[in-house]
């Protein structure tokens, strides 16, 4: 059922510029390349790819986002999916929080705290 | 000479213990009588000497003064410079570990070969850099072991349990959350999981904020100005905290030199709210253990206790309503780290361990079903493996004519290729003229040293690369570096 095509990080990247449609804006520093050592050291041309994408266009303010739509969050969402949403932000998260770029550390720390709060107002304090 | 040592070296205190005859652990304490050393180091000014331990994190300038390297063994950048010299956190350790072999062996003897513990979400670099530093302390490092399963086997030693054990190690810097199946003398891991940055000294910091803030509306100025002070009060919310594990109220005069002394009164409800945030993520983890494990809160037979903070009453009952049971103390919850390390030296061969991280490969997966495609991360070795492992995946190429098979390899269990590392790339030189779609074998093995391969093979032309997946990069001393720099500790004052 799954045809899993071998794509390196910079092909893959080169497939995602090609289209006129510009990356999506949320498109977070590649922590894969810019942050860990391995990438950093080699100094691969994935970087310089990974690095022109990485720059966001000048962010316009934004409201500040609830804890639930930090998380995606949905109304409709039942509690079983609310949880495994959860579940899965907080592996991904919890692995950013060592992360060596302050910036995903940071970012991580923002998200460990939202998702405790949601998961606090859906299924009650510890 | 001491055949079987175990080395914690924790974020807040380390210690070593050996193994005596009749077969059990021992402590052994430092040269200042004491069974466990504050991983602190202090530069004096006056004098060519390094204070290590409880001399250190007490004495003088915080200027001159380390704390909590262990949180930047993995940090190439984390350079502190101090009279002119750059100093590594791998060097810093390496102080920490010298004190400790020193002052030890007069006790038990020589020590050449130790076990070192480290947290179980420690990467390759903080790993090596663990390595590098007791090699420059004139240690060799017969095995690194994850600090919950050092705890865990003390714990089925001395404890003679059976069954499946859970470990909640909440230390000073990290969560560590181990489960794992005694069968007779032999334990088996099933999954480890970690939080770094989880730990005592987040309380800590949360509390002086609290300080802070009380200091604020009584005097209208800043509790702290500078790192003198600063430290000061950090020391004196740690000293709070852990009171407020015994009493359910405690009151402080705290204050300094420019603005007065005011009082600090902290119930130990409050303090259970300023840290539920952080105790809510402890639990998610573990959490997130069991589910590793596939296993239900009602399938774990024994929660032990380890870790300083775990003596926080509000974690044993997180952890009392989650289980259903009470949670078991080993008794010497700051010790039975370094004493299962110990342990670890002789009965290594009866312990089964797992593989720390999944290793894996990008690829654009394209599911059938739904007609999406999308660059993933493609798991070949997924975390908790029981290794020597080896797992092969099929892929196929991408590109008409393709000359050069680049895989790059991947650590990390997230699909999302934006949160997982990619350590390493290997290229290999396939045959002119070939349509996509042809067949390509990715193999990772990994053997009981943690050591991990990759091998790559193109099928139709029958050419392989094989590489060690090792980290090379940034902060990795070569072998001269490392013997030049471990004499020039060996000639130090260190005390
Ligand atoms: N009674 C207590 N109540 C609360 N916290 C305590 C108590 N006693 C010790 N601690 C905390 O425990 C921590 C030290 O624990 P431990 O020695 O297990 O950590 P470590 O091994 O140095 O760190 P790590 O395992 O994270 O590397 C400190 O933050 C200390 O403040
Ligand atoms: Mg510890």
């Amino acid at each position: 059922m799954f045809k899993k095509v071998l794509q390196s990080i910079s092909k893959s990247l080169q497939r995602q510029t090609a289209p006129a449609k510009p990356v999506a804006p949320e498109v977070k520093p590649a922590p894969a390349a810019e942050v860990k050592p391995a990438a950093k050291a080699e100094k691969a041309p994935a970087e310089s790819t990974l690095k022109k994408i990485a720059a966001p266009p000048a962010p316009a303010p934004e409201p500040e986002k609830t804890p639930e739509q930090l998380c995606g969050i949905e109304p409709k969402m039942n509690k079983d999916q609310i949880r495994d949403r959860l579940k899965l932000l907080y592996r991904r998260y919890n692995r950013a929080a060592s992360s060596l770029d302050g910036k995903t550390r940071a970012e991580a720390d923002k998200m460990l705290t939202a998702i405790v709060k949601v998961r606090e107002k859906t299924f009650g304090e510890i | 000479m001491a055949e079987f040592v175990g080395i914690d070296l924790g974020t807040t205190l380390s210690g070593l213990a050996y193994l005596k005859a009749d077969g059990n652990p021992e402590i052994v304490p430092n040269a200042d009588g004491e069974r466990l050393t504050p991983s602190v180091v202090y530069f004096d000014s006056h004098e060519d000497v390094k204070l290590v331990g409880t001399a250190a994190r007490d004495g003088g300038d915080p200027d001159r003064t380390i704390f909590q390297v262990k949180r930047y063994m993995d940090d190439p950048e984390h350079i502190i410079k101090m009279d002119g010299k750059d100093w590594t956190p791998s060097e810093i350790s390496a102080l920490i570990l010298s004190k400790l072999k020193r002052d030890c062996s007069k006790i038990v003897g020589d020590i050449n070969e130790v076990v070192i513990t480290v947290p179980a979400n420690f990467n390759e670099l903080a790993r090596k850099s663990t390595i590098a530093a007791a090699e420059m302390a004139g240690l060799k490092v017969r095995r690194l072991v994850n600090e919950p399963t050092a705890a865990a086997v003390y714990y089925a030693h001395s404890q003679g349990v059976q069954g499946r054990v859970l470990v909640f190690d909440l230390g000073g810097g990290t969560l560590d959350t181990t489960i794992l199946e005694v069968v007779g003398d032999n334990i088996r891991i099933l999954t480890s999981e970690g939080a770094r940055h989880l730990g005592g000294s987040n309380f800590d910091e949360i509390l002086l904020e609290a300080y802070d803030e009380q200091y604020r509306k009584q005097v209208s100025a800043a509790l702290f100005n500078d790192e003198r002070q600063r430290r000061r009060s950090l020391h004196a919310a740690e000293d709070a905290k852990k009171m407020l594990s015994k009493l359910q109220r405690v009151s402080d005069t705290i204050g300094n030199d420019t603005s007065g002394l005011a009082r600090i009164d902290l119930t130990r409800e409050t303090f259970e709210k300023l840290i539920r945030n952080m105790i809510t993520r402890a639990l998610m983890l573990v959490e997130q253990a069991l589910d590793s494990a596939k296993l239900k809160p009602s399938d774990i037979d024994h929660v032990v206790l380890v870790g300083g903070s775990s003596r926080i009453p509000k974690v044993k009952q997180m952890l009392e309503k989650h289980f259903g049971k009470s949670p078991k103390s080993c008794g010497n919850v700051d010790e039975c780290v370094a004493l299962g390390a110990a342990l670890f030296a002789k009965k290594s061969a009866r312990i089964q361990e797992v593989c720390n991280q999944s290793y894996g490969t990008l690829a654009m997966i394209y599911n059938a079903a739904t007609g999406e495609e999308k660059v993933q991360n493609s798991i070949v070795i997924p975390k908790n493996s029981s290794i020597p492992c080896s797992r092969t995946q099929m892929y196929v190429t991408s590109e008409d004519n393709e000359r050069v098979i680049e895989v790059d390899i991947t650590q990390g269990e997230d699909e999302d290729p934006k949160y997982v590392d990619v350590i390493g790339r290997i290229t290999l030189e396939v045959p002119p003229n070939r349509p996509k779609g042809c067949e390509v074998a990715v193999t990772f093995s990994y053997d009981e040293n943690q050591r991990v391969r990759a091998l790559v093979v193109d099928k139709q032309s029958g050419r392989s690369r094989e590489v060690a997946v090792s980290y090379k990069g940034a902060g990795v001393l070569s072998d001269e570096e490392l013997k030049r720099r471990s004499s020039f500790l060996r000639q130090m004052r260190i005390e």
